[in-house]
Formats: structure tokens, sequence, C-alpha cells
């Protein structure tokens, strides 16, 4: 039951770009197909599913004063995560580019650059900061890269949709998707305010 | 054709004044259908242009109208006590609730088309009708004492950014009327939401204060005494027994045995009920809604998608019965709030809902789901409709990708 709620409130009620607006730059580079929105979506989720309970695991057992090294090595948290997620997206980057080399050409630069999406090393930072325990702390990974991917595949679909509309010439591009950020962020809004938890203990 | 050749002296010179003959031909097509036809590409024609489908859905709103001007006037007599049946005193109901909705009307019409005149005349092309729709559902969806500033506001933000900004009429992906009703939500939410809003005519809603007219009763208690009407009574006061609570406040916190204590359920399907103008009387929208629907400019489909999904969700809440709120029965919730308006003239927009068959059918049902879902479990908001729509505006587009995406490789299977 934890599993669900923190899944369903950090992928909807408190949505990694939405509410937070974590993780701009590459939500509003790669969001003009949606064919590579959903492939970095899936990356997204991929690699914040795995490296959001490894860095629990390290957080847990290396840095803190419980862990095998009895000493407070919190210090080097920001460096062992960053760590730990340049790794990760390094494997998906060997195997996107075996097994889609399209997908790979297309993503371009953005692939990589998952290493310093915000989102991720927020993710990993919250679960430090709201003390989840390993389950949790899974749940919350798995979650908040679902949210992530629906939110750029949503905003991929309407700007494909937009391609038709004679949109003024200043706003084209990038000043529709802040636009379109904003006007998002107000209807997910509509979530906002659930607490899964509270209404699981009824 | 005396009319057609009136109109045609009246023709501004298009070189001369660009500006009042864009002005004139938003107006002239009114009257006539214009004989230019497309070229080039395949176009359906029909006489049922844009302007027509949009004017008939002006007239489906014709009767919330009607009676959300009744009813501002019903629940101010009612709330200080005075001709509180429902057929008393009508004169003084209908005057006082077009005090109240003329202005609202006016200002969402002269803001609204005043943006459009302006972005029409800048990018060179005739006006777009769609403000008309927008300015007509507008004032039946605020409350009845919403300052005229916030209105202005709110319309300026829903029509430049919802709308413009998207290269105009057809092209938004948001509802305009539901992004201007948001914004007034979530920017000045004492205006729009609570208990002491949905009465008008008071400087404050409580029990003992004083009723406030303004310059009605010194305008309107003259020609009212001249034919041995009832008259405007300055000074009444609130009742004791007044509350100004929706339904859905009530059943919010208290369950809906509650409810029914201070509303009978005939008197909110009828909807002589507080809320939004226009919102109340369920069997007037759901004439409307039916006009709509034979005349095609509403998708059936979404509707019954939205009714289907709600009540499933609301039969789920009623098994789960955790709070008052979840125990109303589930056909029940249907009486309370705005769910048949926004059924019926919001979600349905042409432009902002889904335009696959399949596409609808799950638009409305999740509609029907997620605004159950916010109006019962979610404590920060009274009504779910309004921001249900906007979060399945938002997914429309992909909704209608993987709609056509599957039927595309359905079909390819099959060759």
């Amino acid at each position: 039951m934890d599993f669900i709620n923190i899944f369903i409130k950090s992928a909807f009620i408190e949505n990694m770009i939405l509410a937070y607006f974590l993780g701009m730059c590459s939500y509003l580079a790669v969001s003009k197909s949606i064919k590579t929105a959903f492939g970095l979506g899936l990356a997204v989720i991929f690699v914040l599913g795995i490296t959001i309970p490894i860095n629990w695991l390290i957080n847990e057992y290396l840095l803190g004063e419980n862990g095998i090294f009895h000493t407070d090595l919190t210090f080097l948290r920001f460096i062992l995560f960053i760590a730990v997620i340049a790794s990760m997206v390094q494997l998906v980057e060997m195997v996107i580019e075996k097994f889609s080399p399209a997908l790979y050409t297309s993503l371009g630069i953005f692939l990589p650059l998952i290493t310093v999406n915000c989102a991720i090393l927020g993710g990993s930072l919250f679960m430090v900061s709201r003390e989840y325990n390993f389950t949790q702390s899974v749940a919350f990974g798995l979650g908040g890269g679902f949210g992530w991917f629906l939110a750029i595949v949503a905003i991929a679909a309407i700007r494909e949709k937009m391609r038709y509309s004679q949109v003024p010439a200043p706003l084209r591009g990038l000043g529709m998707a802040f636009i379109l950020t904003g006007l998002m962020g107000i209807a997910f809004m509509s979530l906002m305010g659930i607490d899964p938890a509270a209404l699981a203990g009824k | 054709m005396g009319l057609l050749e009136f109109a045609k002296k009246l023709e501004p010179d298009k070189k001369k004044s660009p500006f009042l003959h864009t002005v004139y031909d938003g107006f002239f097509t009114f009257l006539f259908t214009p004989n230019t036809v497309t070229r080039g590409g395949v176009h359906v024609r029909d006489a049922m242009d844009l302007k027509r489908t949009m004017t008939f859905v002006v007239l489906a709103l014709m009767l919330p109208f009607v009676f959300g001007t009744y009813n501002i006037g019903q629940q101010h007599f009612m709330a200080i006590g005075q001709h509180t049946g429902y057929f008393e005193a009508l004169h003084l109901k209908l005057v006082f609730g077009l005090i109240k909705i003329v202005p609202i009307w006016v200002v969402s019409m002269v803001v609204g088309l005043g943006i459009e005149f302006y972005f029409a005349n800048r990018k060179g092309h005739g006006i777009e009708e769609g403000f008309l729709v927008t300015g007509a559902l507008i004032p039946l969806i605020m409350p009845p004492d919403i300052p005229l500033w916030i209105l202005t506001v709110s319309i300026v933000f829903a029509v430049i950014l919802g709308k413009e900004a998207f290269g105009g009429t057809g092209m938004n992906i948001w509802n305009i009327a539901l992004l201007s009703r948001v914004f007034v939500f979530f920017a000045y939410p004492t205006t729009i939401s609570g208990d002491t809003v949905w009465v008008a005519g008071f400087d404050q809603l409580a029990p003992g204060a004083a009723v406030d007219y303004g310059w009605a009763d010194y305008l309107f208690n003259g020609l009212f005494n001249a034919f041995g009407w009832s008259t405007f009574n300055d000074s009444a006061h609130i009742t004791d027994a007044f509350t100004g609570a929706t339904p859905l406040g009530i059943a919010a916190h208290a369950g809906w045995h509650e409810v029914t204590e201070v509303y009978a359920p005939s008197q909110m399907w009828w909807g002589v009920i507080p809320g939004s103008i226009g919102e109340t009387s369920k069997p007037l929208i759901l004439i409307g809604a039916l006009m709509l629907i034979v005349t095609g400019i509403a998708s059936w489909r979404i509707m019954a998608g939205m009714i289907l999904g709600a009540a499933l969700v609301a039969l789920g809440l009623n098994a789960w019965g955790a709070t008052p709120f979840m125990e109303v029965p589930w056909y029940y919730q249907f009486y309370m709030g705005s769910f048949f308006f926004a059924m019926a003239f919001m979600a349905t927009d042409p432009v902002t809902g889904s335009n696959t068959p399949r596409g609808k059918w799950i638009y409305g049902f999740l509609i029907g789901c997620i605004g159950m879902v916010i109006r019962v479990l979610n404590p920060a908001y009274p009504e779910g409709w309004m921001l249900a729509i906007l979060l399945l505006n938002t997914f429309v587009p992909l909704i209608d990708y993987l709609v056509v995406q599957s039927n595309i490789t359905k079909r390819l299977k099959r060759a």
C-alpha cells in the first residue's frame, strides 16, 4: 500500500516537472516529437528507478554513521550520487546505441545530459531529505520517472499538434513551450492536495 | 434583399479604415454566409459554418442564462426571507438578476471581443467567432458577485495566453472559458470558493447583514410602485437560518443527510440552489445538451463516457465509504455541483476535446473518473470538473495520437 501511495504521489501529485519544475532543459529541448520524447522518458524512468535505490544503499551503508565506516561521510554525498547517476546513464547510452541507433541519433547530446538532468539528482536528494526507506525509494524513483515521462510525452503530443497552428512569430519554439508548461502546471494542480497516505489510513 | 442592400451601404472602405472593415465584416457574416469559397485541396463545404455552429451553442446556453438570472434573484430573496415562493415577485427577482448578470456579460463580451478585434486586425484576417461561445460561457461559470476587474484580468489572461498565443480560434489546447475561471480560482480564491460568494447583493454574507442594492431601488421602486407591484426593501436583513453553503460544501464535511435538511433533492435538481450563475438547473442544461447532440455539435460519446466514469467512481466510493462525503448515494452526486454543465458545454468543446471516436470515449470516461476523485477525495477543492477537464485537455493530443497509432498498427497487421 505504501508503495502505491508513494508512486501515485510522486507521479501525479508532486510531478517532477509540473510541480517542482525540475529537469526542464531536456524536457523543453527533446519534446518536439512524440517518438524521441517517448524514448527519453523511458530512459529517465530507468535511470531514476535504478539510481535512487542505489543511492539509498550508498547513503545508508557507506555514508551514514551506522554505515561500514562508522563516520559521518555525508559531505561525499553529491559526488557519489553523481558518480552513480553518470555510470547508469552511460549504461543506458550503450544499450540504446546498440538496440536503437535511430533513437540514439535523435536524442543526440541530451542522452548523456541526463546525467546533469536536475530531476535525477533532485530525486536522490529528495529521497534523502524525506527519509524514505528502501521500498519507498524504489516507489519514489519509478513514480517520479513515470511522472516525468507522462509530462514530456504529453507536451510532445501538444507540440506535434501545434505544428499546424499559426503561433505568433516571437513565440514560436521555446516561447510557446514555456507557456505550454505553465498551463500544464495549472492543469496538474487539480490533483495537488490529495494525500493518498491519509486516505489509505481511513 | 432589403437587408443585404442596407448592410452593403454601411460597409466601410477596406483600404481607408481596415479596422472598421474588420469589425463590419465580423457583424455582416452574422446575417449572411459569405460567398467566398476555398481554393485548392479538399474542403468540406457546409451551410453550418463556424459562425452558425457558434451561434447555435449560444442558443443552447440561453435557457441556463434565463434561469441563472432568475436564480440570482431567488437566492437573494430567500436569504432575506422575502418572497420565498418560487413564483412570487418574479419582476423583482429578474430585475435583480439582470442587474448582476448584465455587467458580467457586458464586461466579458467587451474585453474578450476587444482583444479578438485587435488581433484580427493586426493579423489581417477576419474576426474569428470563437469568443462568442467563450463570452457566453464565462458569465455562466462565475459567481454572481464577482468583482468586474477580476473578471477582466482573468479574461485577458485566458484569451491572450490561452488562445491568441496559440494562433487564434480552433488552435487552443485548453478550454478558454475554463482557463479564465481557473485563473480566478487560483489567483483570487476568496472570490470564487467557499460559502460566502454564491448569493449576491450583500456587503457581507452572514446572518443579520444588510442588503446592498446600490442604485437599483431608487431606479426601480418608483416604477414598480406605479404598477402597484412589490418593491425592493432596502432595510431587509439576512435571516438567522441562512447559511449560504452550497450542497457540495455541506456534503463535503457532513454528508448527504445534512444536505437534505437544507435543500430538498427536487430543489437541487431544478436548480434553486446557490452556485455559479448557470450551473444549477439540471433539466435546462440537459435540454441544451440535447440540442447540441441532435445538431451534431457536441459529441454524445464524450457525455456518455463522462457519466459512465463519474458513476463508476461514485459507486466505488460508496463501497469504500470512509468519509460522509463518500457515502453520498452515487446518483445524488449528479444533483450537486456543476457536473451536467461541465458535461454539456465544457468537455464537449470540439476544439479542445478529443477528435477520434475511441478517443472521445477515453477522454470523457477519464474526465468523469478524475473529476469525481477530485470532488470527493481532494480536500483542497470544492468541485472537480473544471480541473479534470483542464487536466484531460492536456492529454487530448496524446490520446488522439495513441488511437491513431493503434489503428495504423491494426491495419498493418490486417494487410
